[in-house]
């Protein structure tokens, strides 16, 4: 059973709770809801802050390192004070000051062979948003190993892509990507309304998943370009000999 | 028949461009239009339009008008005036 929401909840969400097919039901599923966010930079830490803001019941965080000065032109959950220090300390506070409902579970790791299946295990859906095709491949792979729902958000300078994957029913990232591409380098170009835009987006993508508001990309990528404010969805066939999810 | 061609992510940035138009002889197909490109930029071929072994590079996603195209099918779809062909490379920024 989905977890009532309290009176407290009830006026913090009021707003929300009038979009009307989501309501106090789309409001519990979303309180029952663990999301796992695979990196807290300028896209998973939009897409965090956007999935507390609208009363997830709990994150998972999963982002190595300290906060350096050069992330602070996007990582919106960061401040000036948090440079030197692990970046997940400093979006806990800042996640904890936004909601304090919100059950915030984190790693200082990035996602990798060691910690990949476990991470996935614990939670109902993952956004990843890792700047590197090994993080978001592997991710994908367990993800569609344990049938749980991924969202992957990406972005290059003024563009943005989002996919939501739910396994064996559409194309996977592996479906796009068979095998990491040799010539992405971890360092972009990046511009915060960018890596912002491509995180809400996920994290609407993700609430319309756990809810079942709205109708979800599933089988389609979306890619914008803010260069000149366009948007298209492309339908991504499934492939048959996808190493990932052909079988599934 | 003249193709409209937008470059996306990295390859935009490479050829400092974000689209072109292209003159391809009636009949053309992707793959026509990829070789094509691929003698005009020559030095951004192999790494984002088409490999030494005439195939697309890994994660290249082809798109003709709302379409993709697999590197499979490149050969085979041709292509009419007045359609929109989009090269999006894989991006992955986080």
């Amino acid at each position: 059973m989905f977890p009532e929401l309290t009176t407290d909840e009830r006026l913090r969400y009021q707003w929300q709770l009038w979009i009307g097919d989501f309501g106090e039901e789309g409001q519990r599923w979303l309180k029952g809801a663990t999301a796992l966010v695979s990196r807290i930079g300028g896209v998973g830490g939009s897409a965090a802050m956007q999935l507390a803001a609208a009363g997830i019941g709990r994150l998972i965080l999963a982002h190595a390192g300290n906060l350096r000065l050069d992330d602070l032109n996007r990582q919106l959950l960061m401040n000036t004070e948090g440079i030197g220090k692990p970046r997940v300390e400093t979006a806990t506070h800042t996640l904890r000051a936004l909601n304090p409902n919100v059950e915030i579970e984190t790693i200082a790791e990035n996602i990798s062979e060691s910690n990949a299946a476990a991470l996935v295990e614990k939670c109902d859906i993952v956004v990843s948003a890792a700047p590197l095709f090994s993080e978001r491949l592997l991710l994908n792979r367990e993800a569609v190993r344990q049938r749980k729902p991924l969202v992957d958000a990406s972005m290059y300078e003024l563009e943005g892509r989002l996919i939501s994957v739910l396994p064996g029913q559409t194309a996977c990232l592996a479906c796009l990507y068979p095998e990491a591409p040799p010539h992405w380098k971890r360092e972009f170009p990046v511009i915060s309304p960018v890596s912002s835009t491509v995180g809400c987006l996920a994290a609407m993508e993700a609430i319309k998943l756990i809810t079942g508001l709205g109708q979800p990309l599933a089988g389609k990528l979306l890619t914008f370009d803010l260069r000149d404010m366009t948007f298209q969805k492309i339908e991504i066939p499934r492939r048959t000999d996808c190493a990932e999810c052909g079988e599934v | 028949m003249r193709i409209l061609v937008q470059y996306k992510g990295q390859l935009r940035t490479a050829l400092k461009c974000g689209e072109e138009e292209i003159e391809l002889p009636d009949g053309g197909t992707v793959a026509s239009l990829l070789s094509k490109l691929s003698e005009r930029h020559s030095h951004v071929a192999t790494q984002h339009l088409l490999t030494t072994n005439g195939r697309t590079p890994t994660g290249l996603l082809t798109v003709v008008n709302d379409a993709a195209i697999s590197s499979l099918q490149c050969s085979m779809v041709v292509l009419n005036t007045g359609d929109v062909v989009t090269l999006l490379p894989p991006i992955a920024g986080g």
